[in-house]
C-alpha cells in the first residue's frame, strides 16, 4: 500500500486517507457504518451480498463499497434515502430464505444478519412463499451446520481456502439450490473452526458450545491462548464460574490474530471446569501411600517443614505457566531455598538463541508482509498455527518466497516456493551451509540434497527486497541456534531486513527463558537434587521415583502427581491474572475470567506461600501486578513494563530482547562442523505427508478433557446419522455404538 | 414436481477414497485435453475432463472425482463444486437413454407439458427419475436452442423436433 495521502469526501466531510484503501474500511473507520456480510478485510473480495452500496459522484448506479479503492477527489454519500431503500431491499432478499428462528439459534444476539436487519433492513416481510428447509446436522464433532440459515456470503469457503489452505468447505449446486457443504458431508480437516468464527449468521455453529447458553449472558474476558506459542488473543465467555466457550471475535476483540484461532485454542477449554480437577491439597504421608486431602495451611507448613533443612532443592517450572509463576518459582529457589538448581521442563532450550540474537524477533504482521521466509524444521501448521496462516497468506496474497527445509513433506509445502527435502536430523548441516558457501559440499552430502538446491536457496535470499524471516523449529542444537541467531549480518543489506522467529512448542517457552535467568538444563537439575518443587508436570516422571520429597502443582492427576508427596491444586489460565510471552516476544495479558475452581490457587501464589512459611516475604501482597513489577525490575528485556501498558490486545508490546552484534563464535562453529561431519549422511528421508491435524488432535492432559477431541484423535470417523451428535454415536475410542 | 437435476451436494453422497482407473487410451485422451491449456493452468481442462469421466463411467461418480482431483492437482471439493454447478453433469446413475425435454418458453407454449405428461405416463416415471429396467431417464432442461422447431427433446446427443405424442411413441419404440 502506498504512503501517498489522498482526499476523499464522505457525507460532506473531507478525510485524508492512504491511496488505494478500500472505501468500506475508510467509511467504517470514520463513523459511517456500512452494513456488509461478505466483506472481510483479511480475505479476497467477493461482493455477493450487495449490502455495502454507496453513491459515488460521477459513477452510474450505486456502487459496492467493498470493491472500490479510494481515489483522489472521490465524493461519497452513504446516508441517503436511496441507499437505505436499496439496503432494505437487499436484506429483504436475504431474508426470503432465512428462517426467523433467532430465539433458538445459538448466534442470536451476536448475529451480523440480525443486527443489520434490525438497523438497516425491512423488518416486515412480504414474501409468503415457503422457505427452503433443511434439517440441522453436524459437519464434524466440532462444527454444527444449519443450512437454511445460510446467506451464501462464502466467508467460510474463503477462510478455509486462504487462511487454512485446506479447501474442505465449498459451495455446491447453483442458483436457488446453492448450499455450503463439504464433499461427502463430513469435514476431514484440522477443525480450526474459523469458518464458525467468520460466519455472519447461525449457519456454522460451535458444536461444543451448542445450546449451552445465550451469548448476551456470557461475561467476556480477553485472554491469551494456553496451547500454542503464537499467543493468540481470545475471548473467554464465562457465566456463573464456568467457561462456556472461547471465541476470537466477540466483535470487541481483535488481537494480533484477528479472528484466527485453532482447534485447541477454540475447543480445548473443557478442562477448566472438569470434574477431574484436583480439588484440595493432597499429602502422601508415606511413599507410595494414599494421597490424603489436607487444608492449604497444613499442606504449606508440611512442605516448608520438609524443605527447611534440605539442601539443593530442585525447582522445575512448566513452560505453560505464566511469567509471574515461573519468576516466583525461581525466586523461591534462589531466595527462600538458597538453591541454584532451577529449570524449565522444556527439552527445547532457547537460551543459546537469545544469547546470540543479532536481529529483532519478528511479529506476526511482519510475517504476513515478508518477502522471503526460510523455515528450518518444525511443523508450524500443526504447532504454531497462526504463524502458518500468516505464511500461507504471505505467499498467496503477498507474493512472498517460502523456502521450507524439512525431513518430512509437511502439509505446508503446498505453499512453498522451494522445498529442500533433507535427511532426518540433518538440519545442522543446513545451518552450516547457510553460514558459509564453502561448507556446501559436506552439507549437501549429509543433507542428501543436490548442491544446486543450496545455491538456489542462497540466490533467493540474496534477491530479497524487504523482510527476510528465519524461522526454526525445535530440532537445532545449542551451537546451531547460536550460530544461526548470530548470522543476521550475513544476509542483511540496504534492501533486506533480517528478522528471527523461533517456533517453540509451549505458550510461554519464550517467557520462561526470559524470566528464569541462570536456569540449568532439566536433566542436570533432575540428577542433582533430592527434593523437588515442580510447577506443572514432567514429560517423563520416572526419575522422581527415587527422590526424597516431591511437591507438584497440578490441575489434574498425572504421572508426576502419582509420584509426588504433596500435590497442590493449581489454577488454570482462565482463573489467573498474568502474562505470557509469545514467539514474537509479545508480552500479553492473561486475565482472570472465573473464580478459582475448587480450592485451586495460582502457581505463583502457592510458591509465595511456601516462601512465606520459610520466612521470606517477596512483598507481593497477593497481587499479580506486583509480581510483574518485580519481573520488570529484574529482567532487562521487560524493563519499565507494567500491566496498564499491556492493556490493548490489538497493539501487543514486544519485550526488548538484547540485540547482540556479531560475535566470535569460532568454538561453536567448530563444534557444529564436527557434529555435522559425524552425521551418517545416509538417505533416511520421510516421504509420507502426515495427516492434517496429527499433532493438533493428539490427546494431552488438557485436550483429552474435551470429549470431542477423542473422536478427532481416533481419525474423526463419519457417523451414520449426521443429524445426531457424533458423541452419541461413538464411544471415546472412536468405535460406533449401536443406536438405542 | 421433482427437480430434474440431482442436487444432493452433501447428504446422500457416499464418500469413498476409491480412485477410478482408466485404460491407457482414455488417459491419453485426457492428456490431450491438457495440451490445450498452459501447463500452470491445468484446472482449465476440468470441464472437458468431467465429460470424459461422464462418458466412461456413465455419470460423474465419486471415484471419478477423486481421479480428476489427483490428475489435475486440485482438491476434491474444487472438482465436486464444478460438477454440481453444471446441469449437464449427471451426479446419479442414469438410464441408457437420457431423454431431456426442453421446458423453456417456446417449447412450453408449443405444448411441452403434454409431451412430458405423455412420455412420463408411457414410461411410468416422474421427470428426474429412471425407469426400473434402467433404460430411460427423463429430465426437464432449460432451452436447447431449437425454438424454431418447438416442442423438442434431446435423447443422448440427438435432437428430436416438432414433437407430437404420436411422434414420441414412434421415437421411443425405436430405442432399445
Amino acid at each position: 500500500m502506498s504512503e501517498e495521502l489522498i482526499k476523499v469526501t464522505i457525507n460532506g466531510t473531507e478525510y485524508e486517507v492512504e491511496k488505494g484503501r478500500r472505501l468500506i474500511e475508510v467509511c467504517n473507520e470514520n463513523g459511517c457504518n456500512i452494513p456488509s456480510f461478505c466483506y472481510y478485510s483479511d480475505l479476497q473480495v467477493q461482493a455477493s451480498c450487495r449490502m455495502c452500496l454507496v453513491r459515488i459522484d460521477k459513477m452510474p448506479k450505486l456502487q459496492t463499497s467493498c470493491t472500490i479503492n479510494c481515489t483522489d477527489g472521490m465524493v461519497v454519500t452513504t446516508n441517503t434515502e436511496e441507499i437505505a431503500k436499496a439496503q432494505r431491499a437487499m436484506s429483504e432478499f436475504l431474508l426470503a430464505n432465512h428462517p426467523l428462528d433467532c430465539p433458538v439459534c445459538d448466534r442470536g444476539g451476536e448475529c451480523d444478519l440480525q443486527e443489520t436487519v434490525m438497523s438497516a433492513g425491512n423488518v416486515e416481510e412480504r414474501f409468503h412463499e415457503p422457505k427452503n428447509s433443511f434439517a440441522e446436522k453436524f459437519l464434524s464433532p466440532m462444527v454444527a451446520n444449519d443450512q437454511q440459515r445460510c446467506i451464501l456470503c462464502k466467508r467460510c469457503t474463503r477462510v478455509c481456502d486462504e487462511w487454512m489452505g485446506e479447501t474442505v468447505i465449498e459451495a455446491g449446486n447453483r442458483g436457488v439450490n446453492t448450499v455450503i457443504g463439504t464433499y461427502g458431508g463430513w469435514l476431514n480437516c484440522s477443525q480450526c473452526g474459523n469458518c464458525v468464527e467468520v460466519c455472519p449468521t447461525g449457519t456454522l455453529l460451535d458444536a461444543v458450545y451448542r445450546h449451552e447458553t445465550r451469548p448476551w449472558e456470557l461475561e467476556r474476558t480477553v485472554s491469551t491462548d494456553v496451547y500454542s506459542s503464537d499467543g493468540m488473543q481470545l475471548s473467554i465467555g464465562s457465566r456463573g464460574g464456568k467457561v462456556h466457550r472461547i471465541v476470537a471475535r466477540d466483535r470487541y476483540v481483535n488481537g494480533l490474530n484477528g479472528e484466527f484461532l485453532d482447534v485447541k485454542a477454540r475447543f480445548g477449554h473443557e478442562f477448566v471446569n472438569h470434574p477431574d480437577r484436583i480439588k484440595t491439597p493432597l499429602i502422601r504421608y508415606k511413599k507410595g501411600g494414599k494421597a490424603i486431602p489436607a487444608t492449604w495451611d497444613d499442606a504449606i507448613s508440611f512442605v516448608a517443614d520438609k524443605l527447611k533443612d534440605s539442601k539443593n532443592v530442585g525447582v522445575v517450572a512448566s513452560p505453560r505457566l505464566t511469567n509471574e509463576s515461573i519468576f516466583t518459582l525461581k525466586r523461591l529457589a534462589t531466595e527462600a531455598l538458597n538453591s541454584d538448581n532451577y529449570a524449565v521442563s522444556d527439552a527445547y532450550n532457547l537460551a543459546p538463541f537469545f544469547d546470540n540474537l543479532s536481529a529483532p524477533l519478528c511479529n506476526h504482521k511482519e510475517i504476513r508482509y515478508a518477502k522471503t521466509i526460510l523455515l528450518i524444521g518444525g511443523e508450524p501448521e500443526e504447532e504454531q498455527t497462526y504463524t502458518a496462516k500468516q505464511m500461507r497468506q504471505a505467499v498467496r496474497n503477498g507474493g512472498a518466497k517460502l523456502i521450507i527445509v524439512n525431513d518430512t513433506p509437511i502439509n505446508l509445502i503446498k505453499s512453498a516456493t522451494q522445498f529442500v527435502h533433507v535427511n532426518k536430523g540433518s538440519y545442522e548441516a543446513f545451518v552450516l551451509a547457510l553460514l558459509d558457501k564453502k561448507n556446501d559440499k559436506v552439507s549437501a552430502k549429509k543433507l542428501g540434497v543436490d548442491k544446486a538446491e543450496l545455491e538456489k536457496v542462497r540466490v533467493t535470499i540474496a534477491a530479497t527486497e524487504g523482510d527476510f524471516i528465519i524461522m526454526f523449529g525445535g530440532d537445532l542444537s545449542a551451537e546451531a541456534q547460536a550460530v544461526l541467531a548470530n548470522s543476521a549480518e550475513k544476509f542483511a543489506s540496504d534492501k533486506c531486513k533480517v528478522l528471527y522467529h523461533p517456533l517453540p512448542l509451549y505458550n510461554n517457552s519464550v517467557g520462561a527463558n526470559d524470566v528464569m535467568q541462570g536456569k540449568k538444563s532439566l536433566g542436570e537439575v533432575l540428577k542433582e537434587s533430592k527434593s523437588f518443587i515442580i510447577g506443572g508436570s514432567l514429560q517423563d516422571a520416572n526419575i522422581l521415583e527415587e527422590k526424597d520429597f516431591v511437591v507438584a502443582f497440578e490441575l489434574f492427576e498425572t504421572e508426576t502427581t502419582d509420584k509426588a508427596d504433596v500435590i497442590l491444586p493449581a489454577a488454570s489460565f482462565a482463573e489467573v491474572d498474568g502474562t505470557y510471552t509469545n514467539n514474537a516476544g509479545n508480552v500479553q495479558r492473561v486475565r482472570k475470567a472465573i473464580d478459582f475452581v475448587n480450592q485451586s490457587k495460582p502457581d505463583w501464589l502457592i510458591a509465595d506461600a511456601i516462601a512465606k512459611e520459610l520466612g521470606v516475604d517477596f512483598g507481593y501482597q497477593s497481587s499479580a501486578s506486583a509480581v510483574f513489577k518485580a519481573i520488570a525490575d529484574s529482567v532487562p528485556a521487560y524493563e519499565g513494563l507494567r500491566y496498564p501498558a499491556l492493556k490493548n490486545e490489538s497493539k501487543p508490546v514486544q519485550a526488548k530482547h538484547t540485540i547482540h552484534s556479531a560475535k566470535d563464535l569460532s568454538n561453536e562453529i567448530k563444534a557444529l562442523t564436527e557434529r555435522v561431519e559425524a552425521l551418517a549422511g545416509e538417505t533416511n528421508k520421510n516421504n509420507e505427508t502426515p495427516r492434517i491435524g496429527h499433532k493438533l488432535h493428539r490427546l494431552t492432559t488438557l485436550t483429552s478433557r474435551t470429549p470431542q477431541f477423542h473422536l478427532l484423535a481416533n481419525g474423526n470417523p463419519k457417523p451414520e446419522n449426521l443429524h445426531v451428535s457424533p458423541l452419541k454415536q461413538f464411544d471415546t475410542d472412536g468405535k460406533a455404538v449401536a443406536a438405542s | 414436481m421433482a427437480s430434474a437435476v440431482a442436487t444432493d451436494f452433501t447428504n446422500k453422497v457416499l464418500f469413498s477414497d476409491e480412485v477410478a482407473e482408466f485404460s491407457p487410451e482414455v488417459v491419453k485422451e485426457m492428456e490431450s485435453h491438457l495440451t490445450k491449456y498452459p501447463p500452470e493452468r491445468k484446472r482449465s481442462a476440468l470441464i472437458p475432463l468431467l465429460f470424459v469421466i461422464q462418458r466412461e463411467r456413465g455419470y460423474v461418480d465419486n471415484p471419478g472425482v477423486n481421479f480428476l482431483a489427483k490428475f489435475l492437482g486440485l482438491e476434491v471439493t474444487d472438482v465436486w463444486e464444478t460438477a454440481t454447478f453444471y446441469s449437464m453433469f449427471n451426479l446419479r446413475k442414469i438410464g441408457k437413454h437420457h431423454i431431456q425435454i426442453c421446458k423453456t418458453l417456446s417449447c412450453k407454449i408449443m405444448g411441452e407439458p403434454g409431451i412430458t405428461d405423455h412420455i412420463c405416463h408411457k414410461l411410468g416415471i416422474h421427470p428426474g427419475e429412471t425407469t426400473e429396467d434402467g433404460k430411460f431417464t427423463v429430465s426437464l432442461v432449460e432451452c436447447l436452442g431449437s425454438c424454431g422447431t418447438a416442442p423438442m427433446m434431446q435423447i443422448g446427443f440427438d435432437y428430436y423436433e416438432n414433437l407430437t405424442p404420436e411422434k414420441c411413441d414412434e421415437i421411443l419404440d425405436k430405442l432399445d
